[in-house]
């Protein structure tokens, strides 16, 4: 069971794991020294980090605001708190105070017992921003979370479920491990099912040269999520698209974003745009991944290795824009169940999908019931920023972390006659709440967004 | 590394409990499995399920989809989960000798 000095902690790679993600593990005993060196290396690049470090006062509004917290009442898990954990080692080495007054200041002397602290409660973090959101001084602690996990990534601390997901993403393009012939067998059986239970005939192209656009889908839709899976094509059929889906990136997500946002973020963002340039596309329509989309929409851009020429959208926002110009004919009678939405943190609070989803949610259901709060206000699913770690112990918390969510979803009382839809239209969401919901006993089907979608879709 | 020892041979495995060595996989080494997954006997029903995984995987190198799992053999999700108490991913394909599954699953 994976803990240090009575603190959870994720099972993390082997050495071997972390090169194959082109990470050298440092020797424990140079670990401490090499901290120090690449927060120097950090702080003077990131001022978001700097702002962080100096300027809160401690006012305590994220503690109850976030939903480790409130799940675990663990101190250390207030946001303020869990900045801390950097900020007592920023203050010993580079503030003034801190290196003359030390201890008596709240400095402190880095050694590997802060590390494992590091890597303890930097990965209950979701990064859902909602600290970020309430924090009067605009502090945005997810900011902190990011620079910790990286430099865990550096030293060679990286829990062992991210390193596989870079190892799979290195490998073939995807964070499952699927090859093309896996994709491509899941794919016609996609239209094999779509034609038994919608009775329409719809193709998913795979690597068509000059589509119009390339669709990039969440891996984990052709393992766990089919209705996600089968409402893109059957979306794009029903609009007349020349679209594709492009083997050599099946992949909305990007774990660079949530541990290593240097090498591995930096390489999946240009293997998506080779992609692009080599199948000639003219557009990258975005599939349902929280984190992936906000590291899609907010960081391509600074990322790229060359002027971006492919205009860049979620498959929301295109859904959301044809229902507004009347150009999809829908029958909200489809869905007739009571739903509630879950919003994907990424897509509230960093790429303002907050009224499209609200669009497509009433063009297509007919018992649509908000959660209190929600939009920007919502709170995380638990398994945010990919903490979904299975272990028994990991596993425990996961459920604790859920619980702000479970709350939320039982009051809506959509699950009150077991027939409910928890729409969370986010893989990480979606990974996390298939359990969840049954651990919490709340009465509902989860699914994604696009996927009810498709059921309102009238067909000719 | 934790190990698993079926008929003399060890067998690695990783912290999760699944095989490092897919080629080592016998029929006594998904008996020992089901073992630790407190799956008393293995019946006709969990061969269907376990064999039909193998054979996806060597074709694929991936394990199918939980839908096509379910419909090729004619097992419903909850009746995988009544014969595979961790569920498709963690149980049956751990007994299958495939490896876990990565990503947000």
């Amino acid at each position: 069971m994976p803990e240090y000095k009575g603190m959870v902690q994720p099972v993390r790679a082997t050495p071997d794991e972390m090169r194959k993600i082109f990470a050298e593990p440092v020797p424990d005993e140079q670990k401490p020294e090499k901290a120090i060196e690449y927060l120097d290396e950090i702080r003077k690049k990131f001022r978001s980090f700097v702002v962080a470090m100096e300027s809160c006062v401690k006012c305590g509004q994220c503690a109850e605001n976030c939903h480790t917290y409130l799940g675990t009442r663990d101190p250390n898990n207030i946001p303020a708190n869990r900045a801390e954990l950097i900020r007592k080692i920023y203050r010993r080495y580079f503030t003034l105070e801190g290196r003359w007054f030390g201890k008596l200041v709240g400095a402190e002397d880095i050694s590997l017992d802060v590390i494992e602290q590091w890597y303890s409660y930097f990965y209950q973090c979701s990064q859902c921003r909602r600290c970020a959101h309430v924090c009067p001084f605009g502090i945005d602690t997810c900011e902190v979370t990011f620079i910790g996990r990286q430099l865990l990534h550096w030293l060679g601390i990286t829990p062992k479920l991210h390193a596989a997901v870079g190892g799979a993403m290195e490998k073939v393009g995807n964070h499952t491990g699927l090859p093309k012939p896996g994709i491509v067998d899941t794919l016609e059986f996609m239209s094999e099912e779509i034609m038994d239970e919608f009775g329409v005939e719809v193709e998913f192209p795979v690597d068509k040269p000059d589509s119009d656009i390339i669709y990039i889908p969440s891996s984990a839709d052709f393992l766990l999520n089919p209705y996600t899976l089968m409402g893109a094509g059957m979306f794009f059929t029903y609009i007349g698209a020349n679209w594709c889906i492009p083997s050599n990136v099946t992949e909305a997500g990007n774990f660079g974003l949530l541990f290593d946002q240097y090498y591995t973020q930096r390489g999946n963002v240009n293997r998506l745009l080779n992609a692009a340039h080599e199948l000639n596309a003219k557009k990258i329509v975005w599939g349902e991944c929280g984190h992936g989309w906000r590291a899609a929409k907010m960081y391509v851009p600074s990322l790229a290795d060359r002027p971006v020429r492919w205009p860049l959208t979620h498959v929301h926002d295109e859904a959301a824009e044809l229902i507004r110009r009347g150009e999809l004919k829908l029958n909200p009678e489809n869905n007739p169940e009571p739903v509630t939405l879950h919003d994907p943190c990424n897509y509230v609070r960093a790429c303002g999908l907050n009224d499209n989803m609200r669009t497509i949610m009433n063009a297509v259901t007919v018992d649509f019931r908000e959660m209190n709060p929600h939009g920007v206000d919502n709170f995380c699913c638990g398994g945010g920023s990919g903490i979904l770690f299975d272990d028994p112990e990991m596993y425990q918390r996961r459920i604790q972390l859920s619980q702000k969510k479970a709350d939320q979803v039982r009051a809506t009382g959509v699950g009150k006659d077991g027939n409910g839809i928890l729409c969370a239209p986010c893989s990480i969401c979606k990974a996390q709440l298939y359990p969840m919901v049954e651990e919490h006993e709340l009465g509902v089907h989860v699914h994604g967004l696009i996927d009810l979608l498709a059921k309102a879709l009238v067909w000719k | 590394m934790p190990c698993l020892t079926v008929n003399g041979v060890d067998i690695e495995l990783d912290e999760d409990g699944f095989m490092i060595d897919p080629d080592l996989w016998n029929e006594d080494v998904a008996r020992a499995f089901a073992d630790s997954e407190g799956i008393s006997e293995l019946n006709e029903d969990h061969w269907k399920v376990i064999n039909y995984l193998r054979d996806y995987f060597k074709q694929y190198h991936i394990a199918p989809m939980v839908r096509k799992l379910c419909q090729e053999t004619s097992c419903s999700l909850k009746y995988i989960y009544d014969l595979f108490p961790s569920g498709p991913a963690k149980g049956a394909c751990k007994l299958a000798g495939l490896p876990k599954p990565t990503g947000c699953v």
